[in-house]
């Protein structure tokens, strides 16, 4: 990436003014050293834009937690199996791994993973299915296409997450779900991607308009705006359709079901008023939601309390379901 | 809270800032984050094993392993409010005349049920229960009582490491004769500790009991230690010894490494593969000293996890250390 240069300096520099427990403001510190270019997105410049766009500039240890999510994956598989993988669409990626509880007819959460739409795979969240798996709900992690293997577009994405989605409604009983009590969990830029599930009309599909019960999306995106105007359309081929079809915030007449948003009070200042602007206009709308903010967690420790039944993502997640930690 | 004081300089601000490049760097560790900071240095002699006296102090001090230190410990501070706001303040109760004589009780609904004692880390110097009691809903709901123990820092006690290890094993001897008055069951006592109160985990783990409290010697049924030390030599030769006035008593009766007779327990050692070299011997080490003696000993190494972020696993059952604990108290992860 043309910015990468830039972004490990600044990155060092915020290291070095402080360490990780000071990384929140980091950014923020290394910037004063230079001067502020024009504005291009509420009161930030195009390199401030860019930052809060990146989350490494925030969160340091990025390579660290994720590193352990996959050693914690494996773990995981280690206990409770590995799952059922199954096919929901016809392209290779178009896969989806179930870890199933023991109840019969149980609800059914979906997982949609992060990455910055450019990255990771369903194995390699495996930890976060044994809070659910013990709690009595069977747990779905997609695997999708990603932003560079679709030409820069996000739309195949959002469609194979619709459409596993539907897969999951109309094969529930066949792994033991009930096709009733389907949910939602996602993080980073599947929270972008679950913003657009909850926001579709189902009805086009031949599917019910309430198939989700609930949904909770941490750290997501939510207006597609400020995203194009940074670095990220070097990777993303931003279109005006594009941004007006995908950013959940724009069709909240379509939102049919609880809302849980969640962010990090570490998080990039973008990260964080996203989940707050989408907030206030979802309660605008009089639709039921819920803000959850996690003090003194950045985006990646944020996934991590979703591993955790008694972590902030992980009880409400089990909450919204009805579910209680104890089995 | 902790901080960065060091009673022998300054230079751990320094290695402090350059520590937080392992963050950064990720596994890559003080190895790498360090080498801007210090310009080839010539090492020293040898003071504990491959170590010179910078290697060791470093070794013993988490900072410049963990640069997130401070951030995660502010993130329990904040979860222990938060489940003191859903469990409701717990039950105080003195062990002791002193004003930090006293353990907080959160107690489970099942009757008679069996009780896990925490013995709070800080370097010996810093902390309190208030601010750990994050993973006491984990307990609560699987049906244990959870006590975690105040006691007096080793800046209060004149340097002397004696009087807290006093303190901690009055508390748990309190908790053995008073379990039946909260609901608890006194033969299913489980302690657990963590960093410096790992060691003293190990402390009270290798406790005389009927010689020194009249209670029978299997007042503790099983132990986790996580992050913790069981030989003080080295950490005497460090610089924790500016405020820490060990002794060749206090090492010596101090080292649970040294005294696996009295170990009757089970024992699981936890650790994380981003802790200083230091502390992932101490345990290393100490399991393979208790399994030489025929003791029944664990370990569990958690990947890519420093220090405080071992710490915090505590409160999540399906993390190793949370695992390792309810599994030694046969509870279901709930």
């Amino acid at each position: 990436m043309q910015h990468d240069d830039n972004t490990t300096r600044r990155t060092v520099l915020a290291v070095a003014a402080g360490g990780a427990a000071v990384a929140a403001s980091g950014a923020a510190l290394a910037q004063q050293a230079r001067a502020k270019g024009p504005l291009v997105w509420l009161d930030m410049d195009q390199q401030a834009l860019d930052d809060a766009y990146d989350q490494v500039v925030y969160a340091p240890n990025r390579e660290q937690i994720a590193k352990r999510r996959i050693a914690n994956s494996d773990k995981a598989r280690a206990v409770i199996g590995a799952p059922e993988r199954v096919a929901y669409g016809p392209s290779e990626i178009e896969k989806l791994d179930i870890y199933r509880t023991k109840q019969a007819n149980a609800p059914v959460n979906i997982f949609v993973h992060g990455g910055a739409w450019r990255a990771n795979r369903a194995e390699d969240y495996a930890c976060l299915a044994e809070p659910f798996v013990k709690a009595g709900a069977h747990y779905v992690i997609l695997d999708f296409t990603n932003v560079d293997d679709a030409g820069g577009s996000l739309f195949p994405m959002v469609e194979q997450v619709r459409r596993a989605v539907g897969w999951v409604y109309k094969n529930a009983k066949s792994f033991g779900g009930d096709p009733n009590r389907l949910y939602l969990s996602s993080h980073s830029s599947g929270s972008h991607i679950g913003g657009c599930v909850v926001t579709h009309d189902w009805r086009k599909d031949n599917l019910p308009a309430d198939i989700l019960k609930g949904a909770i999306l941490g750290s997501g995106m939510y207006d597609l705006k400020p995203v194009r105007l940074s670095k990220r359309s070097k990777y993303v081929k931003f279109t005006d359709e594009m941004e007006e079809a995908l950013s959940a915030q724009r069709h909240i007449d379509k939102l049919n079901l609880p809302l849980i948003l969640a962010y990090g009070t570490y998080e990039t200042p973008e990260f964080q008023r996203q989940s707050r602007d989408f907030y206030a206009a979802v309660k605008a709308a009089g639709k039921p939601v819920e803000l959850l903010v996690g003090e003194g967690y950045n985006h990646f420790e944020m996934l991590e309390t979703l591993a955790n039944p008694y972590g902030l993502l992980g009880r409400a997640a089990l909450a919204q379901m009805g579910l209680t930690p104890a089995a | 809270m902790p901080t960065n004081d060091d009673a022998s300089g300054h230079p751990v601000t320094r290695r402090t800032l350059v520590g937080g490049g392992a963050a950064l760097l990720g596994a890559t560790g003080p190895a790498l984050a360090q080498r801007p900071a210090q310009p080839p240095r010539v090492k020293g002699p040898l003071v504990w094993l491959d170590m010179d006296q910078q290697e060791l102090d470093d070794a013993y001090d988490q900072a410049v392993y963990a640069p997130n230190r401070d951030h995660v410990l502010k993130r329990c501070t904040r979860n222990s409010e938060l489940v003191r706001a859903r469990l409701g303040a717990p039950r105080r109760f003195a062990y002791g005349a002193g004003a930090l004589e006293g353990l907080d009780v959160f107690t489970t609904k099942a009757a008679n049920a069996p009780v896990n004692v925490f013995v709070h880390g800080g370097a010996w110097r810093t902390g309190l229960a208030a601010n750990y009691a994050y993973a006491a809903e984990m307990f609560v709901n699987a049906g244990a009582h959870h006590v975690v123990l105040d006691f007096n820092n080793v800046l209060e006690t004149g340097g002397d490491l004696m009087v807290m290890a006093e303190q901690v094993r009055r508390g748990v001897a309190w908790v053995y004769r008073n379990a039946a008055s909260f609901g608890a069951d006194p033969e299913r006592l489980y302690v657990c500790g963590h960093s410096s109160g790992g060691h003293l985990a190990g402390v009270l783990l290798t406790t005389d009991w009927q010689k020194d409290f009249g209670l029978p010697p299997t007042v503790i049924r099983g132990g986790v230690c996580g992050s913790g030390m069981f030989d003080l030599k080295p950490a005497r030769l460090s610089k924790r010894s500016a405020y820490v006035k060990f002794t060749d008593e206090t090492e010596d009766k101090l080292s649970p490494q040294r005294h696996l007779d009295l170990l009757v327990a089970p024992v699981h050692l936890v650790y994380g593969t981003l802790e200083t070299p230091e502390f992932q011997r101490q345990s290393r080490d100490f399991a393979a000293a208790a399994k030489a003696a025929g003791k029944q000993v664990a370990v569990s190494v958690m990947e890519s996890c420093n220090h405080f972020e071992v710490m915090e696993q505590l409160g999540n059952p399906y993390s190793l250390f949370g695992r390792a604990v309810l599994e030694q108290m046969r509870l279901a992860p709930a």
